[in-house]
């Protein structure tokens, strides 16, 4: 494939189209991506996937110019996968998140992507797995994958990365209860950004209020313990600590195998999220436009026929 | 019976009468919503000013409030100043123009400089290539400010100069340029804008941060008081909150408020109230909303007069408001360019009407390009004609007792102070504005008051309704901006070439040192000036201590969709953008950018929120980009549109250029490019020759742009 090829040599346009191809709502785009990908996953490259997600308002884009101009001035090639929740179901999307990255984005060894969410509860869009894979086929250091933070769709995230970072901001103690609900299960690091100006003294005592929320976390053994950081984005004041850690973590669970589990894990949830979704597909093909389906729900409004009626007579003739 | 029932019953009868002839049911049903939600009846009588929140209607010009007017005499001493702000290419090339404009009867100078001045760029700076000389003369040294004013004796002329980003260096400038004209500093006189808050609202010509730009408005209200008692310090400006689309109350509310923080600022720096209020001046625009924006200078002198007699002023002119106005940019349409002529007399009479001190009367061709010498004698001309032939200034505020101005005066101050009191539940309009409030409901407004026009529920003569078939095609001026910039590098490379370098360095260091301590900044800002220090090498000195500052915003949504709800044309396009999104597998993709230093991004929003509503996906571009990093985003992104928002004059540099980047980045691609804003007829061929797909001037129909886009992006990923 001259795709492949092209995104093999970190061929801008061809990156950009690539993605395209896998988010491409159009059936008909589905076996060029099939292929694609199944290309481009056997010359992985070496790339670091970071999550960063946080409710909005946190400077999570700012955070990430910031840190990624750190890290850029290092010499680091970067790609950014920015999952912009702003759309409403109506029409389409306004993709705001690169206004707050006007430094990175000039970089040459930048790729920034926006993909709208498309109101999926997840952050997650459909086709981010896939653009990640091609990211790293490209030969980027790092992907930074930015979702908004929103309930469950930390878990989706998180089921993307290597290592999941949740931004906060000073005084967002509401979130505290969230921490005991249980977020330390998939937050490595927590970053409380606007460590600056007026709002000093606030962020210090939110991540003091997120270390001892912490404590009560119980540590599993050979398990990286998990850092409460202080940065401000703004001042780029705290990046060196974000990097470090960041690598130590990646150290110490490549060292523990903990890095290759986790890959494998999220390797058999695509799979059986796959499974999942063409099953969903060919059901909906089955079941969704169907007159028959609408008679039956008229006749259960009626009394006529039970509900599960319905659905076993669907099932079987699904499973036919 | 007495005369009162007898009022009474013919009120009854009035109703009575006025229903029959409009054949409605009730003189209610004949309320006219503005856009400021004040409800605007048929009929006003004695009854409705009574018991009015702020106004006073027994009072006289001069006296408190100060509804009349700030003084006694108004007019009639002296008619208000005629003021045209213009400034373009180089120093000699304005300093002509102005010249020539103080023979031809103008009284205050206005100085327009040029992007790349105004965000603290040298002219030979890269990153401003496109922006020299362009909507503004190119300053970049004293040098520079010499020529501006050769030959206009300082001690008498009042300047007034719109700066607010590089406002340092732009006012060191102006004072050695004075003094080296033998004119002491005491001695200068006129205005600097200084307003830096709605820079970060709408104008987008900032440099620092908001909070060390806040301390540099302080520090020149400081040294104003102490050092220019004929020079106001700012000119807290309302006028581009209401270009950018804000209706009058938010544009009276956000500007009194900026007012008030503008006042904290200076109280913080430990002045009394009474020795800089008196310099504090106004500056609001004058749409064509006739009687409102009369009702809004007159609102604005007695809010004013509340606040400051709230900070416990005593001064009567710290009391008083003082204001300059300008008739509105975005009510000229480039369509039937001659009717903005109408339109302005129009607004230069509601201004005048209002009470203002001073106008600047727009050119009718300012939709389209820079005024001509022609164009600007008409401006001109308006107000000669207003002072000279109508009779206007014989009377103090003629309107006053008129119980409909009186009404409406109280309602749109009583809305204004309720938006303001918001404000200062928020902690003052700093915090507002880093919060990104005031900014979100001027694009709400804005996105409103353009959904109004495309619905056709506001009519626009000869651009929605009463098209001229035959446009007529006029002159527009055209600046060389190449040329321009080769001169002005000719100068920097003579001044650098001549300077003291030992002695320049030492007062950039001071300078650096400053901003860190917390000295007074414009008095080493002076210091560096004189020792030939660039406009640009100035502004580095601070940015080394205070950064560079970079917008963050993204636009409303649903506010323009709203609007049209059921609407036909709407749904076309709609199922056209559905239909495109089924056979490629997602939906239109279009990246709304402006480059370069122009900051004006009212219509770049526009266009992004209404044509999200629409169904369009759109991708926001930063400000200030350059058409390389365009080229780079819009590949990366895979978009299928480029939507260039350009108002400065930079699309005959920019726009080639992103052609060049974008075929040099990606060989093979299939972007269409479309470019909006004030563009010459002039300048369409040239254009299309560098493959432009289409160009929508000011006034075009969105919903009519955003079939044309998708129709251009459906052909050309058919080929």
């Amino acid at each position: 494939m001259e795709l492949v090829k092209k995104v093999l040599n970190n061929d801008r346009a061809s990156i950009a189209k690539a993605i395209t191809l896998v988010e491409s709502s159009n059936p008909k785009d589905k076996e060029e991506s099939k292929q694609l990908i199944s290309s481009l996953i056997n010359h992985p490259g070496h790339s670091i996937r970071v999550g960063f997600s946080g409710p909005p308002g946190v400077g999570k884009s700012t955070f990430i110019e910031s840190f990624g101009t750190y890290l850029v001035n290092k010499n680091y090639k970067l790609a950014i996968l920015a999952i912009d929740p702003s759309s409403n179901l109506t029409g389409g999307s306004i993709l705001g998140d690169k206004t707050r990255m006007s430094e990175i984005s000039k970089s040459q060894n930048t790729f920034i992507r926006s993909t709208p969410s498309k109101g999926s509860l997840g952050g997650v869009s459909y086709g981010t797995r896939e653009a990640s894979i091609i990211l790293d086929a490209a030969g980027y250091d790092f992907i930074f994958i930015e979702t908004v933070g929103v309930g469950q769709s930390e878990t989706m995230a998180a089921n993307l990365v290597d290592i999941f970072t949740l931004i906060v901001g000073p005084g967002s103690g509401d979130e505290l209860q969230g921490i005991k609900k249980g977020i330390t299960e998939y937050a490595d690091i927590f970053i409380v950004n606007k460590n600056d100006g007026d709002l000093k003294l606030q962020a210090s005592k939110t991540a003091s209020d997120y270390k001892s929320a912490l404590s009560f976390y119980s540590k599993q053994d050979n398990q990286a313990a998990k850092e409460v950081l202080l940065v401000s984005s703004i001042e780029q004041q705290g990046m060196d600590s974000v990097i470090d850690t960041i690598n130590e973590i990646i150290k110490f669970n490549k060292l523990n195998k903990i890095f290759d589990v986790r890959r494998e894990n999220q390797l058999s949830y695509w799979i059986k999220e796959e499974i999942r979704n063409q099953i969903q597909s060919k059901l909906d093909l089955e079941v969704g436009n169907d007159t028959e389906l609408l008679d039956m729900t008229k006749a259960v409004i009626k009394g006529e026929i039970s509900i599960y009626d319905v659905s076993d007579h669907f099932l079987d003739k699904f499973l036919k | 019976m007495d005369k009162k029932n007898d009022n009474n019953d013919q009120l009854t009868d009035w109703k009575k009468k006025f229903e029959a002839e409009t054949k409605t049911s009730s003189t209610d049903d004949i309320i006219i919503n503005t856009d400021e939600g004040i409800g605007i009846k048929p009929l006003y009588i004695e009854e409705d000013i009574k018991n009015l929140n702020f106004v006073d209607v027994e009072s006289l010009p001069g006296y408190e409030p100060y509804t009349r007017g700030p003084k006694a005499s108004m007019y009639v001493n002296r008619p208000w100043t005629i003021r045209q702000y213009a400034g373009f290419s180089t120093a000699e090339e304005s300093n002509n123009f102005y010249r020539k404009n103080l023979e031809a009867g103008q009284k205050g100078l206005s100085v327009a400089f040029d992007l790349p001045t105004h965000r603290g760029y040298d002219s030979d700076d890269e990153i401003v290539m496109g922006d020299v000389g362009k909507a503004g003369v190119a300053i970049d040294s004293v040098e520079d400010m010499k020529i501006l004013f050769d030959g206009i004796p300082l001690d008498q002329m009042s300047v007034s100069m719109t700066m607010n980003g590089a406002v340092l260096p732009i006012l060191a400038s102006f004072i050695v340029a004075g003094e080296e004209q033998g004119v002491a500093v005491k001695d200068l006189s006129g205005t600097i804008q200084n307003d830096i808050l709605k820079e970060f609202m709408v104008r987008n010509t900032y440099i620092y941060p908001p909070d060390p730009s806040m301390r540099i408005v302080a520090d020149i209200i400081e040294y104003t008081s102490k050092e220019m008692p004929k020079f106001n310090s700012i000119s807290i400006s309302g006028y581009h909150m209401q270009e950018a689309g804000a209706d009058n109350v938010l544009e009276l509310a956000y500007t009194l408020a900026d007012g008030i923080e503008y006042v904290r600022a200076a109280l913080s720096k430990g002045l009394d109230i009474d020795d800089f209020a008196p310099r504090l001046s106004f500056f609001f625009a004058i749409g064509t909303d006739f009687f409102m924006e009369i009702a809004k200078l007159r609102a604005a002198r007695t809010l004013w007069y509340k606040i400051m007699t709230d900070f416990g002023a005593k001064n009567e002119k710290s009391l008083t408001l003082r204001t300059h106005c300008q008739t509105s940019g975005v009510s000229l349409t480039e369509k039937d360019p001659y009717n903005n002529i109408v339109r302005t007399s129009y607004e230069a009479l509601s201004a005048v009407l209002g009470g203002t001190q001073s106008l600047h009367t727009n050119s009718f061709d300012e939709a389209i390009a820079l005024p001509t010498e022609f164009s600007a004698r008409i401006a001109r001309n308006t107000q000669l004609i207003l002072q000279n032939e109508t009779g206007v200034t014989n009377t103090v505020d003629p309107l006053a007792g008129s119980y409909f101005i009186e009404k409406i005066t109280d309602e749109v101050a009583s809305k204004a102070w309720e938006i303001i009191q918001e404000v200062e539940e928020l902690g003052g309009m700093t915090k507002a504005v880093n919060a990104g409030i005031p900014k979100l409901k001027i694009e709400e407004s804005a996105t409103k008051k353009q959904a109004k026009i495309d619905s056709g529920d506001r009519v626009v003569v000869g651009v929605n309704k009463f098209q001229n078939p035959k446009e007529p095609k006029i002159d527009v001026l055209v600046i060389d901006n190449e040329k321009v910039r080769e001169d002005q590098i000719k100068k920097i490379n003579l001044l650098k070439g001549s300077r003291d370098n030992q002695k320049l360095e030492k007062s950039l260091n001071e300078l650096t040192e400053d901003a860190k301590n917390g000295n007074n900044l414009l008095y080493s800002a002076v210091k560096a000036i004189k020792n030939r220090a660039t406009i640009g090498e100035v502004s580095k000195a601070l940015e080394n201590v205070f950064g560079r500052h970079y917008a963050t915003s993204v636009g409303v949504s649903g506010v323009y969709g709203k609007y049209f709800e059921g609407n036909e044309e709407f749904m076309h396009v709609t199922k056209k953008i559905q239909d495109f999104e089924k056979s490629y597998g997602r939906r239109p993709r279009v990246l709304v950018v402006k480059m370069g230093q122009d900051g004006h991004d009212r219509g770049a929003k526009i266009v992004a929120t209404s044509f999200a509503d629409i169904g369009f996906d759109i991708d926001m571009g930063p400000l200030f980009q350059s058409p390389k990093d365009v080229a780079k985003d819009a590949v990366e992104n895979d978009v299928h549109a480029i939507g260039v928002s350009t108002l400065a004059a930079g699309h005959k540099t920019l726009v080639p250029e992103l052609m060049n980047s974008l075929k040099e980045q990606d060989p093979e691609n299939k972007i269409i490019v479309f470019v909006g804003g004030i563009i010459p007829e002039q300048d369409y061929d040239f254009l299309y020759e560098k493959n432009i797909s289409a160009i929508f001037g000011p006034g075009s129909n969105i919903i009519e742009s955003a079939e044309k886009v998708i129709d251009l992006i459906s052909d050309k990923n058919n080929q």
